[in-house]
This record gives structure tokens, C-alpha cells and sequence, in this order.
């Protein structure tokens, strides 16, 4: 199996930079639980695809064998910095940027010093890989492309690292339901902005806890506008094309708010 | 303290190829040139600016991105190195500035009498966006000018059309006033391209100006018809119809930074002068210019 595992984590920062705060270390905690399972998998690469590197031109993945540096919010300034070290697996990486043309994606490597790396990523690796134990492949959100054409990314992953004989870890980042507080809120009392945007989470968590890819996919597209969903979900998208739209077991480790927008961390078994 | 002015404000947008193009030492990447007419153009923005001698340049970018608030750069003097993440192999390019954060925390005071959540950014690591760097590069390239850096809040984008600008013309007079309690001659930078539908390919020679010209032809009518309007001072007809063009042209003006300027210059109705227009990779940028000051004096 190629696929060992894969995840839905959101592309918040404050689970990171402000875990004391108890709706926001609910998260932390559960992407903890997430990185205990990913490591219990084996994996040899963890291929994240995060909706907060967004892309215009081209499919973007970082090439740079060691990125590392400090981060900070353009939003959430004041809970302070984030730091990061990651190490890219290269020949992966390579493989699949050559590989998307097939699907007519024009991909393009980005090896540069200082190159932002997006806060979701930093937060995966922050709580997915503690101790830099697993190399990445990351590869952006191009703006243009729809669901349908990330899962085709994904599957063209996937079927990368099966060619190589990697066993990978999916990692995709991004929120649920999109509408969040403008204001300023006492952040201990944070809960889901819009009443029927959180009824529409949890049923939507239902159906992807009900194990049924196919049937997933189809609730998509529904889900999308009525929760106004973050990025249209092409984080699920992302996964679920890895997984050849098809899993074994779904679970919810939390699912909760993040300044009023929607978050979940979901473990699948491939 | 003597009372503060807005001396000028200037149409300024930020696409990078321009820094590219300069090869200033502060940008790693060097090329052999292009976009002269839009660098050429704001050769002439330098050259009005270094007469006016303000004491300070507010620029706001749509490329700092905020959903919590409208934010000042708050920290005295910021440093680092920004690269582009759409075109890193085009911008990256070492910062240095001086951030007037009396002004800053005034402009952040007043918006928030005005009902607007505002924010100042005190952390020092922060790294200095795109967008904001572009255009003080191109109107002022010796960085001697402190400067007030704001974010753009993505109300146009969450809310309706209407009360994300709303936003944006209460920002520029809360801006407008801080301004005047300064003290201080204040140029204003609103950093946006107008029709903004690009090429989702870039040439393989980046400044291969052969290549360059407007993605589609309703949006350069599009950005003809508005600079025309604007050169003619019918600042209130150009207000009339932003929606439609910001809806027809995918314009960038929807982040705000347009409405804000002219929300804290008071929408003259004065002739902008041209500097040059021309495109980036499809989209439209003009240079533009209103001279509030020589406009009083006439």
C-alpha cells in the first residue's frame, strides 16, 4: 500500500501560537493524536497539500532540500512567532513535478532562500512531525484549479511514490465552514460564527465518518456553499484523490471553531 | 504643531517585474530589462515626489492580507528579506524601513472612533509583504521616508462589494484626520493594478517584452475608460461604476487601497495626471498622479 495513512489538519496558526487557549489547544491536542498515528504508519514521506500557499502560475512545490526559518502571521502577529524546519524529500518531489504534466499541469519547483512558507505547512510539520523524523513534499493550492482537478494532483502523487516504493503519509490542510468573527471576541468563549454553518459541519463530518468515498464526493458539492466552505474544500479533495476516493475508516479527533470559522482534525485509513 | 496634509496621492501598483527590471541592489534575481514604460512612468512619480518632500509615504497593499481588522506596521524600523510566493524567481529583494508608527497608531486611533477594528503589528521578525516593498521601491527607491504600511482587510471579499468599501472610505478618513493631527505632509500610495485577468504562464524569459500585452481587450477598454475618467477629474463618475469594473475587469482596486486613498483625499474632482501606463504579465497598471497641492494652488 502506498497510501498509509492521511489527514485533514486546518490551516490556522493559533492552535500553534496560542494552544493555552483552551478552544484553540483542543486542536493541538488533537493534531498531537494525529501525529501519533501518522508516525504508528511508517511512512517514509509525508505529501502535504496546503490551501494557504496559494499559486497562480503553474503547480508549486518546494524543492529546497532544508527550509527553515521563522514565520509570522500576517494576521495573528501578536501570539508571537513560528518557527520551522522541514527537510524536502527531492527525488519524490522531482517525480511528481514531471509527473502532473500528464494531467496537464504544468508544475514548477521553488528552491529559494527565505521563499514564504505558508502558516498551515508550518503547523503540520509543527505537530505532525515533532521531531523532524519524516522528509516532505509540499505543493501549493494553485487558485485556479477546482476539486476535481486536485484530486487528479493527488492521484498523480500517489502514483508517484508507488512507482518509488515510498510509503506516504497525506496531509491536507484547511478549514471547514468560512465565516469567522471581524471583531474582537473573548478568545476562551470562541464557538462557530453561523448556527446553521455549524449544523452543517457536523452533518457533513457525519458523512465522512460514514466511510463511503463516492458518496463523500457527491456531498461535496453541497457542502461547499452552504457552509461557505474554506477553499471548497480542495484540502478533501487533495486527500481523498490520493486515496483513489476510497478509505477504510474515517474518524473525527475534534472538530471546533477557530475564530468563528470551522476546523476539524480527521484521521482516514486508507 | 502645524496642521498635517495629504500633499498628493498616486496610483501605484506593486507587480514586481518592475523591481526585476530595475536590477536594484536590493533584489537578488537580475534581468536585461522591460516594462520601461512603467518604469519610465514612475520615473516621473519619483521625480514629483522628491519636489513635494513629504515626511511620510501610507501605502496600502493587497498582498497583506488581514481578516481580523485593518493592521499598521507598528514596529520603528523593519528588516529582512521579502520574497514574492508567486513569483520567486523574480523578487527577492532585502528591506530596510523606517515605519513613522506615531502616524500608524494615530491613522489605527482614529479608524477606530470611526467603528473600525484596527491593529498594530508590534512584532519585529514580521516580514514586509510584496506589494508594500514594490511600490515604495518605485516611488522612492533611496527608502528615505518613513513610511505607515496597511493591511488590506479582506472585507471586499467577505462582505458584499458595497460594505467592503464602505470600510475602506471610513479607513481613508480616519486616515485623512490622523494625517491632519500629525503635523506631518503625507503621500498617499494606493497600491493597485486595475484589469487584472493575467497569462496562468509566464514566458520563459520573464522580460521578453514580445510577449507582454493586455490578457483580453474588454479589459484594457475597461482600464482606457477609467483612466480617461480619471485624467478628466470625474472622480464621482469613476466611484459610479467601480462596481461594474471591479465585476467586468477582475479589477485589483477591489481590495481597497483606491478607495481609501480617495476617501482620505476627499474624491476631488481634479484632473490625475498620467505617468504612463502599461501591463504586467496581461494586467493593467497605470501610474497616476493627483497633486492635491499644486491643484489648491491653481
Amino acid at each position: 500500500m502506498t497510501v498509509v495513512s492521511a489527514f485533514i489538519i486546518p490551516a490556522s496558526p493559533l492552535p500553534m501560537v496560542h494552544g493555552s487557549n483552551p478552544p484553540w489547544g483542543a486542536f493541538a491536542e488533537a493534531m498531537d493524536e494525529a501525529g501519533r498515528r501518522l508516525a504508528e504508519t511508517d511512512p517514509d514521506v509525508i505529501l502535504i497539500y496546503s490551501t494557504a500557499w496559494y499559486a497562480v502560475l503553474d503547480q508549486l512545490w518546494q524543492m529546497r532540500a532544508h527550509v527553515k526559518g521563522v514565520h509570522v502571521d500576517e494576521n495573528w502577529h501578536e501570539y508571537g512567532n513560528m518557527p520551522f524546519d522541514m527537510h524536502i524529500h527531492q527525488p519524490y518531489t522531482a517525480a511528481c513535478i514531471e509527473a502532473t504534466a500528464k494531467i496537464n499541469i504544468r508544475s514548477r519547483a521553488v528552491d529559494y532562500d527565505a521563499f514564504p512558507i505558508d502558516t498551515g505547512t508550518i503547523g503540520a510539520n509543527h505537530f505532525l512531525n515533532k521531531e523532524h523524523k519524516y522528509k516532505l513534499a509540499i505543493t501549493s493550492n494553485n487558485l485556479y484549479h477546482d476539486g476535481r482537478l486536485t484530486g487528479q494532483l493527488a492521484r498523480v502523487a500517489a502514483k508517484q511514490a508507488d512507482q518509488i516504493g515510498l510509503r506516504v503519509a497525506v496531509v491536507g490542510i484547511g478549514g471547514l465552514s468560512g465565516s469567522f468573527f471581524r471583531h474582537e471576541i473573548n478568545i476562551a468563549d470562541d464557538r462557530i460564527e453561523n448556527p446553521i454553518e455549524d449544523n452543517c459541519n457536523k452533518e457533513f463530518l457525519t458523512l465522512i465518518e460514514q466511510n463511503d468515498g463516492p458518496v463523500l464526493l457527491s456531498g461535496i458539492e453541497g457542502y461547499v456553499p452552504a457552509a461557505r466552505a474554506d477553499m471548497g474544500m480542495k484540502h478533501l479533495y487533495f486527500v481523498l484523490g490520493a486515496m483513489a476516493d476510497d478509505y477504510q475508516k474515517a474518524e473525527v479527533l475534534h472538530y471546533g471553531p477557530l475564530y468563528g470559522a470551522g476546523g476539524a482534525v480527521i484521521s482516514f485509513v486508507p | 504643531m502645524s496642521t498635517g496634509k495629504i500633499v498628493a496621492g498616486f496610483l501605484a501598483p506593486h507587480p514586481p517585474h518592475l523591481v526585476y527590471g530595475e536590477n536594484p541592489p536590493q533584489n537578488e534575481p537580475r534581468s536585461r530589462g522591460g516594462w520601461e514604460p512603467l518604469r519610465w512612468a514612475y520615473e516621473r512619480a519619483r521625480q514629483s515626489i522628491e519636489e513635494m518632500k513629504p515626511d511620510v509615504l501610507l501605502v496600502h497593499s493587497p498582498h497583506w492580507i488581514t481578516q481580523q481588522g485593518h493592521h499598521f506596521l507598528g514596529v520603528p524600523r523593519l528588516s529582512g528579506r521579502s520574497v514574492d510566493p508567486i513569483f520567486p524567481n523574480l523578487f527577492r529583494y532585502d528591506f530596510d524601513l523606517e515605519v513613522d508608527v506615531e502616524l500608524a497608531e494615530a491613522c489605527a486611533a482614529e479608524g477606530h472612533e470611526l467603528g473600525l477594528y484596527t491593529k498594530m503589528m508590534r512584532n519585529p521578525d514580521f516580514r514586509v509583504d510584496y506589494g508594500t516593498i514594490t511600490t515604495l521601491h518605485m516611488v522612492r527607491p533611496q527608502w528615505d521616508i518613513p513610511v505607515v504600511g496597511i493591511s488590506s482587510n479582506n472585507s471586499p471579499y467577505y462582505l458584499t462589494l458595497d460594505e467592503g468599501l464602505e470600510e475602506m472610505d471610513r479607513l481613508g478618513k480616519a486616515t485623512a484626520k490622523a494625517i491632519e493631527k500629525s503635523g506631518r505632509r503625507a503621500v498617499l500610495l494606493a497600491s493597485n493594478t486595475l484589469c487584472h485577468h493575467h497569462f496562468h504562464e509566464e514566458p520563459a524569459i520573464p522580460e521578453d517584452m514580445s510577449k507582454e500585452h493586455p490578457q483580453n481587450y474588454e479589459g484594457y477598454l475597461w482600464d482606457v475608460r477609467i483612466i480617461e475618467m480619471l485624467r478628466a477629474g470625474r472622480t464621482r463618475d469613476v466611484f459610479d461604476i467601480l462596481p461594474q469594473f471591479i465585476n467586468e475587469a477582475f479589477a485589483e482596486v477591489k481590495s481597497g487601497g483606491f478607495t481609501w486613498m480617495f476617501a482620505a483625499m476627499g474624491y476631488p474632482e481634479i484632473p490625475g495626471e498620467l505617468h504612463g501606463y502599461g501591463t504586467v504579465i496581461g494586467t493593467g497598471n497605470a501610474v497616476m498622479e493627483w497633486d492635491l497641492e499644486k491643484s489648491a494652488s491653481i
